[in-house]
């Protein structure tokens, strides 16, 4: 269904955002065809400001096609409908409402029947392990259950493209395992693509077949993540936190 | 579709208010109460928006004097029945609400405040300058001493049918507010408190559903003037200044803007409050120094207002009685 309005692939072309005098984004191009893909790179180097511009949050220079739609000309909520889904560095469950509902929300504002949406809300509970917490609060919800519910909410609706942005922040390595089995999934269930990002280079390598590296806004690295990971450009990146952290 | 048990009571204690209410009470205090379940539906609808939507609007009185202009117009200028004339009064407002909220949809917290309360303030000028309608020629419809009267309902003529059909209306305010939080605003409103960007992502359009949130409220508090006017037959300028916007959400917030009853509690302390220091030879004005000892409160112990605390207790109570129970 995705496939045939355009090549099943994500391509962003010279994005970039300057706040003030930062430079979040230094002119980003990256093609994302695998099932799952990476973006890793140290703090402040413009991922979330990458998956921002996605979303539709912030306006950047440059382009965003997405199996052949300009998804930056459609309005946030619009690129949402069209098949976009997020999680959020700092989750964003609305606490009020039920597991459920917080799904439902996304299934409101598409198409379909009432049948269709509880069948698919159902099947996400369900793959997620959450159907027991349905009818739950949000707000009960222990830190590895709502990661979870973020998963669930990416699930739902015909997903097309679907971002992580630091799934597994604060779960345990237990936690993070099942975390990434599930994501590790996204793409089968729903055939959406997957981009992800984490500090969590093992759970990268475990998921992404290529990953994008940023450093400062740029791209220091793009391509198949096992060489990615090796390349000395890479690696000095990342000795940089390990001196600063 | 499930039921909250403070839902099935607050619908049992309206029915049971509507029943015997009007019997308990005469005179100056039917009219107190009429007054005050008016303001119910008012502090409601500023109550819900707060709530619902970490929205301050304050307007709320303000509208209802929009909504009381436009039912005495009606009244007057028309031959058409209480019914329908409160009909049209609630849906005028709420669009004249969403049209005077258009520039504040893309605002928040403060300004969004600050909007709100020079809509209110634009509001009393033209109250007090053009006055009420009160069955004068024209447009603004007023005329310089004796005034024309007001048809109330068919089935509710006298002081105490008016009062139970007010409740009644106030009930039906009520419902509506609830079918729209168990329903896709209520969620939309959710994820728009929790912030906007998770809004977005959800796919929510932030704009239209805070339109329609002023639609809500504009419609609540329309029927609110309405039946205000249907209340007293005449309306007043003062009754509708800035002021008692500001002072009547300040209240909802005391009385917590989460639950059903705070609106209640609010609209008491508004109106029924300043009545028993009244009759206790007490100077009425003095309520509003309570009042702001008890905002004081509401922000510093009391997040979920008065409402929240009787909460607080009523769980204490059912966990004391059923220490086996679930806590
Ligand atoms: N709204 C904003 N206003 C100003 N500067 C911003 C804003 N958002 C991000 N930045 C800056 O842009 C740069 C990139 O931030 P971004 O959040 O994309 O980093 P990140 O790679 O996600 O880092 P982290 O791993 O810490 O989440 C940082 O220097 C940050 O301070
Ligand atoms: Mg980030």
């Amino acid at each position: 269904m995705a496939a045939a309005e355009g090549a099943a692939m994500i391509e962003l072309n010279d994005l970039t955002v300057r706040f003030g005098g930062v430079t979040a984004l230094d002119a980003v191009s990256a093609r994302f065809k695998a099932p799952v893909s990476g973006i890793i790179g140290p703090n402040g180097a413009g991922k979330t400001t990458t998956m921002n511009v996605i979303s539709g949050f912030l306006r950047a220079q440059g382009s965003i096609s997405a199996f052949g739609t300009d998804i930056a000309r459609l309005a946030p909520h619009r690129r949402s409908q069209w098949g976009l889904r997020r999680s959020f560095q700092r989750e964003q469950l609305a606490d009020d409402l039920s597991v459920a509902d917080n799904l439902q929300v996304i299934l409101d504002a598409l198409p379909g029947t009432a049948q269709e949406k509880r069948a698919d809300l159902a099947q996400a509970l369900e793959v997620t392990g959450l159907a027991a917490r349905a009818q739950q609060l949000a707000g009960g919800l222990n830190t590895f259950e709502r990661r979870l519910t973020d998963v669930a909410r990416c699930l739902i609706g015909r997903p097309r493209l679907v971002m992580f942005d630091e799934p597994a922040g604060g779960l345990t390595q237990d936690e993070t395992h099942r975390l990434g089995t599930l994501i590790a999934q996204v793409h089968g269930l729903t055939g959406a693509l997957v981009l992800l990002i984490d500090h969590d280079v093992d759970l990268i390598q475990r998921l992404c077949s290529e990953t994008l590296v940023l450093d400062f806004g740029r791209r220091i690295a793009f391509g198949e993540t096992r060489a990615v990971l090796a390349d000395p450009a890479v690696q000095a990146a990342y000795l940089g936190i390990e001196e600063a952290g | 579709m499930s039921t909250t048990l403070s839902g099935r009571i607050g619908v049992a204690l309206a029915l049971m208010a509507i029943v015997f209410l009007p019997m308990l009470i005469g005179g100056q205090w039917m009219r107190i109460f009429t007054s005050t379940a008016c303001f119910t539906l008012a502090a409601a609808a500023a109550a819900f928006m707060y709530a619902r939507l970490n929205m301050v609007s304050l307007a709320q009185v303000a509208l209802m004097g929009v909504g009381g202009w436009v039912m005495l117009r009606l009244n007057h200028g028309t031959a058409l029945p209480f019914e329908i004339n409160l009909l049209l009064t609630g849906v005028l407002t709420a669009a004249i609400s969403v049209l005077l909220a258009l520039p504040a949809l893309r605002m928040r917290g403060l300004y969004l405040a600050l909007i709100t309360l020079m809509i209110a303030g634009g509001l009393e000028v033209i109250f007090s300058t053009y006055r009420f309608p009160n069955g004068g020629t024209g447009f603004w419809g007023v005329m310089p001493s004796a005034a024309a009267p007001f048809r109330r309902p068919v089935l509710a003529e006298s002081d105490g049918a008016y009062l139970r059909y007010v409740i009644a209306v106030v009930l039906i305010g009520f419902l509506l507010i609830d079918l729209h939080r168990r329903t896709r605003p209520g969620r939309a409103w959710a994820m728009i408190r929790r912030s906007e960007a998770a809004a977005l992502a959800s796919g929510v359009n932030v704009t239209a559903f805070k339109a329609w949130a002023f639609a809500l409220s504009g419609l609540l508090a329309g029927l609110a003037g309405g039946l205000l006017a249907g209340a007293l037959g005449l309306l007043d300028p003062a009754t509708f200044r800035a002021s008692e916007s500001v002072l009547l959400f300040a209240l909802s917030v005391v009385g917590g803007a989460q639950y059903w009853f705070g609106a209640v509690i609010a609209a008491a302390l508004y109106r029924v409050l300043p009545a028993l220091f009244n009759n206790a030879g007490i100077d009425p004005n003095l309520t509003l120094v309570i009042f702001g000892a008890a905002l004081l409160h509401a922000i510093t112990t009391a997040p979920d207002g008065i409402a929240g605390q009787i909460m607080g207790v009523f769980r204490g109570l059912t966990a004391w009685l059923r220490p086996k129970g679930r806590r």
